[in-house]
């Protein structure tokens, strides 16, 4: 993973034409190993569901019903 | 009545009502302290007392006309220096809209006025509302009023610092990961997030279209309630908006939370607390306890799929609105906005569609299984005392500063993506004589419910009638 913030900078620039704008910006990008490893952590802990707005109807579902 | 200025929103709005005050020395008291504290606070970024003024004289004409009023009928407010009103500067805090002035009005400054508030300027921000410390490069940072070299919390500073300052009656705030509540808590006042889309967006500058809220930062939970009883409801303007009806905010402030079931969360959100900050929350437990709530300790389920999926989430959609800007021209923004949108480009569109995904479903097993064994949840707002300014100064710290200024947002931004309502009150002070915040979450759509809770411990406690030190 030694090159990863390389690779991870040359794919942004290739996808987004956007470039490291400053150093703490290189080095956020170095900690998405991070995130990687919490997202991976989670795998297979719950199921996944394709319809991203099923958020609304959790709200309804779990409302305040009266205080 | 002396300083007209301690008024609470709620006092405010009535002495106009009345004829106890007119609307014209409401908005000299709000300009006496503009005068006294802003040069300390830099907590405006624009003012216009030549329009407010006849704004105040048309209030005070219509209240000796007999005119219907509205429920801020006369009072003057400024806000967070992102809502749109046609014709007038909104800069989002930014040196690339310091100049812009939008071709509509937003909703939720819309109904105010409707109501019969108007405004007379706009509040210092954080650029483009993303960070949780008031730091501004184009404008300057924005100081703590209880301390100066302090934070004010972000990204609502300004709205934190001047309504604490007695600036203003009220401010909009705007939370995406807690920038209403903590500003609400490092500067002693009282700031609501409701419900993930209680609240239009109509005309309010975008952030994280999953996690943006609009809502108020007050003197005092009642007046959070007045403004959310305007501002709150759908608006066809913004289809995200709930159709949820609109209940009496202010009719639910009884006192009474006889029964009611505190939760505690003993993991995550004390996670790292500081002795004075865990001491200021147990003492207001026992204010809490003392009217009838029942104290229950716990441990939250699923916290590690809201940290992460969330920050997923904002990280990616803050990204995707600030492309064009951040090929074009990334030195204008502040380092700490630009180091912390860049990495969003490279999140995996499957990461941040799961992300979204498991929303409802995360949403549906927290909620069954806390609140059916709670009916509120209580934290600190910021585990930790706050740090000064110089501590998280991404811009001109050493490296790691960035570490430092992550961690103020810890305990609220898993709120923004359960999508559910919190307010945050003033508990007492760190040894730094920095307010503490108490932050108060319940399930969706119970904006009364944790209001109530909130003004039951303003009844019984007096922080948030405090001045600050900036007034002295």
């Amino acid at each position: 993973m030694d090159d990863f913030p390389t690779a991870t900078e040359a794919a942004i620039a290739r996808w987004f034409s956007v470039s490291p704008p400053n150093d703490p910006g290189r080095r956020m990008v170095a900690d998405l190993t991070h995130t990687i490893a919490a997202f991976e952590k989670l795998r297979g802990t719950m199921v996944f569901e394709d319809e991203p707005s099923s958020f609304e109807a959790a709200l309804q579902a779990t409302k305040e019903t009266g205080v | 009545m002396t300083d007209l200025a301690d008024l609470t929103l709620v006092e405010a709005a009535d002495a106009v009502r009345s004829g106890q005050a007119t609307s014209r020395a409401l908005l000299d008291a709000c300009w006496a302290n503009i005068d006294k504290a802003n040069p300390a606070l830099n907590a405006t970024i624009w003012l216009e007392r030549e329009q407010a003024e006849a704004d105040a004289k048309a209030a005070d004409r219509a209240v000796a006309d007999r005119k219907p009023l509205g429920l801020l009928h006369g009072v003057p407010m400024a806000h967070k220096d992102m809502y749109y009103q046609t014709g007038r500067l909104s800069t989002a805090g930014s040196a690339l809209r310091r100049d812009w002035r939008p071709a509509i009005t937003g909703t939720a400054v819309a109904r105010m006025a409707e109501q019969g508030a108007y405004v007379f300027g706009g509040l210092n921000m954080a650029e483009f509302a993303q960070n949780p410390t008031g730091h501004n490069k184009t404008f300057g940072d924005c100081h703590n009023p209880w301390n100066l070299p302090y934070i004010t919390g972000g990204s609502s500073s300004g709205s934190g610092a001047a309504v604490s300052a007695r600036m203003t009656y009220a401010a909009l705030g705007s939370d995406t990961g807690g920038s209403i509540r903590l500003p609400a808590a490092a500067c002693g006042v009282t700031g609501i997030k409701a419900t993930q889309s209680r609240v239009s967006r109509y005309g309010a500058m975008p952030l994280s279209f999953s996690h943006d809220n609009v809502g108020p930062l007050c003197r005092t939970a009642r007046d959070c309630a007045r403004i959310l009883s305007v501002i709150a409801g759908y608006d066809p303007m913004d289809p995200t908006s709930s159709r949820e009806p609109v209940p009496d905010y202010e009719a639910a402030l009884t006192g009474d939370i006889r029964g009611l079931r505190i939760g505690v969360p003993s993991t995550f959100f004390l996670d790292g607390v500081d002795a004075p900050v865990m001491a200021a929350i147990e003492a207001a437990l026992n204010v809490l306890a003392a009217r009838g709530a029942i104290i229950v300790r716990m441990t939250l389920p699923l916290m590690d799929a809201v940290a992460t999926y969330g920050s997923i989430v904002s990280r990616v959609e803050a990204a995707t609105i600030h492309a064009q800007w951040m090929r074009d021209d990334p030195q204008a923004y502040g380092q700490h906005i630009s180091s912390r949108m860049f990495p969003g480009y490279a999140i995996p569109a499957p990461y941040y569609v799961e992300s979204l995904s498991r929303r409802g479903p995360i949403l549906r097993a927290f909620a069954a299984e806390v609140f059916s064994a709670v009916d509120v949840l209580v934290t600190p707002t910021i585990p930790t005392c706050l740090p000064t300014l110089e501590e998280t100064d991404i811009d001109h710290g050493p490296p790691g500063t960035e570490y430092k200024f992550l961690a103020v947002s810890i305990n609220t931004r898993p709120f923004n993506y359960l999508g559910l309502p919190a307010v945050s009150v003033n508990c007492g002070f760190d040894p730094n004589g920095c307010p503490i915040g108490l932050q108060i979450a319940g399930r969706p759509f119970a904006e009364a419910r944790i209001l109530r809770v909130a003004d039951a411990y303003q009844r019984d406690t007096d922080f948030h009638a405090l001045r600050p030190g900036v007034l002295s």
